[in-house]
């Protein structure tokens, strides 16, 4: 069942015959014909890997995927782009009030609304961009259909539209840091790769909900559901201490756990949780893997389902 | 002369008529799945889905400045040609080699935003279609002015008409200057001026040693512009030695199925 094509791109041979069909555009002979040829469709079977080369020759389409988003997004919108702001700011003052003054759920002796909103933060940026990107293919169905391009492009554009978000909304909790005098320490260095380790699991996932989404629709009925789910076993608004310590490690399979605990510990000064680091970079790995793999095996069949 | 497109034994089918390939649900999905694990392998097996050939068995060679027509009556397989030829739909068996840049136009401004303004899409989809932006840079004027849009460049695309959207698609498509170029039935929407300057531009490109291949059911523009016309009968390919009775034998099939439909019925 598993048909797909071999597209190989002699990678040298495209600068030449691009120059070239610049250069003179009254004659192209035979000779100019490269021996190879620039594209092989084939069909083969089996498991293939994302094609990073290709990603990176359309590196340009992929700017111009996210600037496409981050422009037409907030079009018909009263408050625009205040949104980034105001939607993880918002949750944050729903939770410090029924979780922190009502609930009284403890935050690790730091101010709560900080505890909350360096959970809150990383989280908004998560979930808005796996279902961001689980949408994204579905979306973008007639482009899909009619042009060529590494689908795998389209959900990757979506996680980055929300990473810019997150990196404008960070300023917030800067600021927040500076109000509540936390102290800046060097451990904040640690921050942008869990940053980094967070995006590339959205990455992931996103590319291999998306695809699943395209062929079975019932994904985006139930995401939303999942992900708040998700919520609630991640230590966003309650610290893991609240878990009972001998099923922390189980807890802790939850790759969000070591990334949201790590990067609360990077900017608070709290201290750091190796294992659960650990482990979560080692999920996280496995199922980046797997995404990506699932994703090209399903990529086989978009044009003819979606 | 080196051809430029190799087709060799290219066919694709479709599943239809069952429900996996009609939006299925992961519910259908489990419940096949776990109500008999081996029928998947089998039913592919035995072939017992209802499959459709949208092609069937099709080689052909294209050498460069080629202008080839493809004709054919509605769900002949002409699309589905041009859709494994650009790397869209994948093939069910066969092997395509092309020694060149590919550009299409498979849908009236398919990679347009309707929010964003005629110059902002014009470098969205000429990214998309596989420029750089230095090149569309270089020949924005030029394009902006084969669409006859310039009075319009800021305003978004969704207040277009129809025929400013296709124009501003098809100039930015034939601008792209790839070495194969696929057009799937996109002058049907334009006047009879701008079919006039298309057709022009599609010859200049021919001359200019780029291949064209063209879905049209105007068969007064086939028989103007091409050089070869491919004809599609359910999924099978016929050529005859020239435009002309290529062109006549369709129109021989068309009349002689309209007899036998006025036949059944009567």
């Amino acid at each position: 069942m598993a048909i797909s094509e071999k597209v190989t791109r002699v990678s040298t041979n495209l600068p030449d015959l691009a120059a070239q069909s610049v250069a003179q555009t009254k004659t192209l002979s035979h000779t100019l014909l490269p021996d190879q040829p620039l594209i092989k469709i084939r069909v083969s079977k089996g498991w293939s890997p994302v094609e990073l080369r290709e990603i990176w020759t359309h590196r340009e389409l992929l700017y111009y995927l996210v600037w496409r988003d981050i422009k037409v997004r907030y079009k018909q919108t009263v408050l625009g782009a205040s949104w980034i702001i105001l939607q993880p700011l918002l949750m944050t003052l729903v939770f410090a009030i029924f979780l922190g003054k009502i609930a009284q759920v403890p935050s690790q002796g730091v101010p709560h609304v900080l505890f909350l909103f360096s959970g809150v933060l990383p989280w908004t940026f998560f979930s808005n961009a796996i279902s961001g990107s689980s949408f994204s293919l579905v979306i973008n169905a007639p482009l899909i259909t009619r042009v060529y391009f590494p689908r795998s492009m389209v959900p990757l554009a979506a996680t980055l539209v929300r990473l810019s978000d997150f990196i404008v909304a960070a300023a917030v909790l800067v600021m927040l840091m500076f109000y509540y005098r936390q102290p800046f320490n060097w451990t904040i260095l640690i921050a942008p790769f869990l940053i980094a380790q967070m995006t590339i699991l959205a990455m992931g996932l996103g590319m291999w909900f998306s695809a699943l989404n395209a062929k079975y629709r019932d994904i985006s009925t139930a995401l939303p559901v999942l992900l708040q789910l998700w919520m609630f076993t991640s230590p966003i608004v309650y610290p893991e201490s609240m878990v009972p310590e001998r099923w922390q490690w189980v807890y802790e399979l939850n790759p969000m756990v070591g990334i949201i605990e790590g990067f609360r510990s990077s900017l608070l000064g709290l201290e750091f949780n190796w294992r659960g680091l650990l482990i979560s970079l080692l999920v996280t790995s496995v199922l980046v893997v797997y995404s990506t793999y699932a994703f090209k095996r399903l990529d086989e069949e978009f044009a003819d389902v979606v | 002369m080196k051809p430029i497109v190799s087709v060799r034994n290219l066919s694709k089918r479709y599943h239809v008529g069952r429900q996996r390939n009609n939006n299925p649900t992961l519910r259908d999905a489990f419940v096949e799945a776990i109500s008999s694990p081996l029928a998947n392998l089998r039913s592919k097996r035995h072939g017992s889905e209802v499959e459709l050939w949208a092609l069937k068995d099709i080689s052909f060679d294209v050498t460069p400045g080629e202008v080839v027509g493809i004709i054919g009556r509605n769900g002949a397989g002409k699309s589905t040609l041009l859709k494994i030829l650009a790397r869209i739909v994948k093939p069910s068996t066969g092997e395509v080699d092309i020694y060149g840049r590919v550009g299409s136009l498979l849908g009236v401004g398919s990679g347009f935003h309707p929010d964003l303004t005629g110059r902002e899409n014009v470098f969205l989809n000429g990214t998309i279609l596989g420029m750089k932006s230095p090149e569309i840079k270089h020949k924005f004027d030029e394009i902006v002015a084969f669409a006859e849009v310039d009075q319009f460049l800021d305003t978004p695309v969704k207040h277009y008409s129809s025929g400013m959207y296709l124009r501003l698609a098809f100039a930015i498509a034939a601008h792209l200057e790839p070495e194969v170029l696929l057009l799937d039935e996109v002058l049907a929407v334009g006047d009879n001026p701008f079919q006039e300057k298309c057709i022009k531009k599609m010859k200049s490109v021919s001359r200019d040693g780029r291949t064209v291949f063209f879905v049209s059911h105007n068969l007064t523009h086939i028989e103007e512009m091409c050089t070869r016309v491919f004809f599609i009968n359910s999924g099978h390919l016929h050529e005859e030695n020239d435009v002309g009775t290529t062109v006549t034998r369709y129109l021989k099939d068309i009349s002689t199925l309209g007899e036998r439909t006025a036949n059944a019925s009567g």
